[in-house]
């Protein structure tokens, strides 16, 4: 599993789409969201072509690093979260280590953040992620069918936002403004996932 | 056309802030570029004490680094938490193996970040404690899962108090619990009479009409709690004062340490007036005052208005606010 490979399609889907999650965040939050995320992604660029880190655990530390750089809620959390991946990961990822990390990494952010499956927030798509890992893993599947159904997982928990009322986050102050609206938070990690087998 | 400021580029205004600070007291602070973060000149072997938050605050609380109050401070943008990797360079600048209390206002970006930046700190191996200031009156009372009261000048208090303590020697638990104990003790309410202008914007954050005041104010620029008609200085204060006498369940023979403060924009004649009214209020009802703070200390930009603050003191917390400080803001 090459992860830097899965960290540059990852960064590239959001140049790509990045001005989307704007939208989202513009109608259910303060309309920054995008930038904030670009912005954290020019200093994942950054951090890897000084690094040039040679080991998944490297690779996601320079990650973490980069978003834990980044101003706001969601790049602290996002921070946090790579950093449970750079642990659990270290030199080898097998579908145990990410189903290891994976779930550190979401009770981290649940931890840190408040919130739950169902608060319309990015938890909504890390936490059935996790669990289609730790599913994948108890069958020994191999590392891409794990991801695949880790991916689709999460988008299935992204889109889960659409309908709901937010309970933590931004959207949270907005009330019935941002029923309708996927979390862009949720959809930011459900185009990870995809990114890992693209 | 922006509201005129001392202002070069936006964006440069808190850099350039901090470059002057270390220009003016380069005895007391060194600033610390990327990340951004200020530490004492010269550092004590004690406990240490970080603080931060966002800018436009001051001298809130770069201003308060130097012997008797902060090791570090850590300033985000205006009105804007610092990131979790300037907290934790901070921490990590400041800490002499005596472990390190973390001062934090109740803000949801603030509560983040440092919670974050002890989380990262205690991975490098350094002993971290928190104490959230969450004094205003303001916003009590809130439905469960709100983020509860806001922090704003009871925090001074705190970085006073608490930096006495660490300066005799006290233990970080003893720092911890001594800021617990000044944070329930004390409440502040503030009132505006006009708004404050982000750098580089053209108007203000809210417009009030002619004869009224904005009451409950926070220090981020934002609205308050209601409006109330403007009144001579007497019915103000006695406004702002008397909830906190009640939710401090003040009375006969108790002592307070008050906090008059200036939100930016307010002169020091309209804030000793305050101090004379607030006096005034305190003596009729028997209470005590221990010692006073009047000036702009708790800023929210040029927003003009003040907060009173009331902390319940006893023996033990007069002795250690009247301790030996010396800061660029604080000094005696």
């Amino acid at each position: 599993m090459d992860t830097r490979a899965w960290i540059g399609r990852f960064a590239a889907v959001i140049d790509e789409r990045g001005a989307e999650l704007t939208e989202l965040d513009r109608l259910a939050g303060d309309g920054d969201y995008g930038t904030n995320l670009r912005s954290a992604l020019g200093r994942v660029r950054a951090n890897l072509s000084a690094e040039n880190p040679s080991t998944p655990g490297a690779v996601f530390t320079a990650v973490s690093n980069a978003f834990l750089n980044t101003g706001g809620t969601s790049g602290p959390l996002f921070g946090m979260w790579f950093r449970e991946f750079a642990k659990g990961l270290g030199d080898e990822v097998t579908t145990r280590s990410l189903a290891t990390a994976a779930t550190e990494a979401e009770g981290t952010v649940r931890r840190l953040g408040g919130a739950e499956v169902g608060h319309k927030t990015m938890v909504d798509a890390m936490v059935p992620a996790a669990r289609a890992l730790s599913d994948a893993a108890e069958r020994g599947a191999p590392v891409e069918t794990a991801l695949k159904e880790a991916a689709a997982a999460a988008d299935t928990g992204a889109r889960s936002t659409e309908a709901l009322l937010a309970k933590r986050g931004r959207a949270s102050y907005v009330g019935e403004h941002a029923r309708g609206v996927v979390d862009p938070g949720a959809l930011t990690v459900a185009w990870f996932f995809a990114a890992a087998v693209s | 056309m922006a509201v005129r400021q001392l202002v070069n580029d936006p964006d440069d205004f808190v850099r350039e802030a901090l470059e002057g600070l270390q220009r003016a007291h380069p005895d007391l602070v060194r600033c610390h570029d990327d990340p951004a973060y200020v530490v004492r000149a010269r550092q004590a072997d004690k406990v240490a004490l970080v603080s931060g938050g966002g800018s436009g605050h001051e001298p809130l609380h770069t201003g308060f680094v130097g012997t008797g109050m902060l090791d570090a401070a850590v300033p985000g943008a205006v009105f804007a938490s610092p990131t979790a990797f300037q907290i934790r360079a901070a921490i990590g600048a400041a800490d002499r193996g005596r472990g390190v209390l973390l001062i934090v206002k109740n803000y949801t970006g603030d509560v983040l970040n440092f919670r974050i930046a002890a989380e990262l700190a205690a991975d490098d191996g350094i002993d971290v404690r928190t104490v959230l200031v969450d004094d205003d009156l303001a916003t009590d009372g809130q439905e469960d899962g709100a983020p509860g009261r806001r922090g704003t000048a009871a925090v001074v208090a705190v970085e006073k108090i608490c930096g006495a303590a660490a300066e005799n020697g006290a233990s970080l638990d003893e720092v911890a619990a001594l800021g617990d104990r000044i944070v329930s003790s004390a409440r502040t309410m503030a009132l505006a009479l006009a708004a404050c202008t982000q750098p580089g914007q053209d108007r203000p954050s809210f417009d009030l009409p002619d004869g009224e005041i904005e009451f409950g104010v926070g220090i981020h620029g934002e609205h308050g709690v209601g409006r109330r008609p403007f009144a001579p200085a007497r019915e103000l204060v006695a406004e702002l004062a008397k909830p906190l006498v009640a939710a401090l369940g003040l009375g006969r023979g108790d002592q307070v340490i008050t906090i008059v403060n200036g939100l930016g924009a307010t002169h020091g004649l309209e804030l000793s007036v305050v101090h004379r009214e607030l006096a005034g209020f305190l003596d009729g009802l028997g209470v005590r005052l221990s010692r006073s703070l009047v000036g702009a200390y708790v800023t929210a930009l040029d927003m003009r208005g003040c907060s009173i603050t009331l902390l319940r003191a006893d023996d033990e917390l007069t002795a250690l606010w009247d301790a030996p400080v010396r800061t660029p803001a604080l000094t005696w």
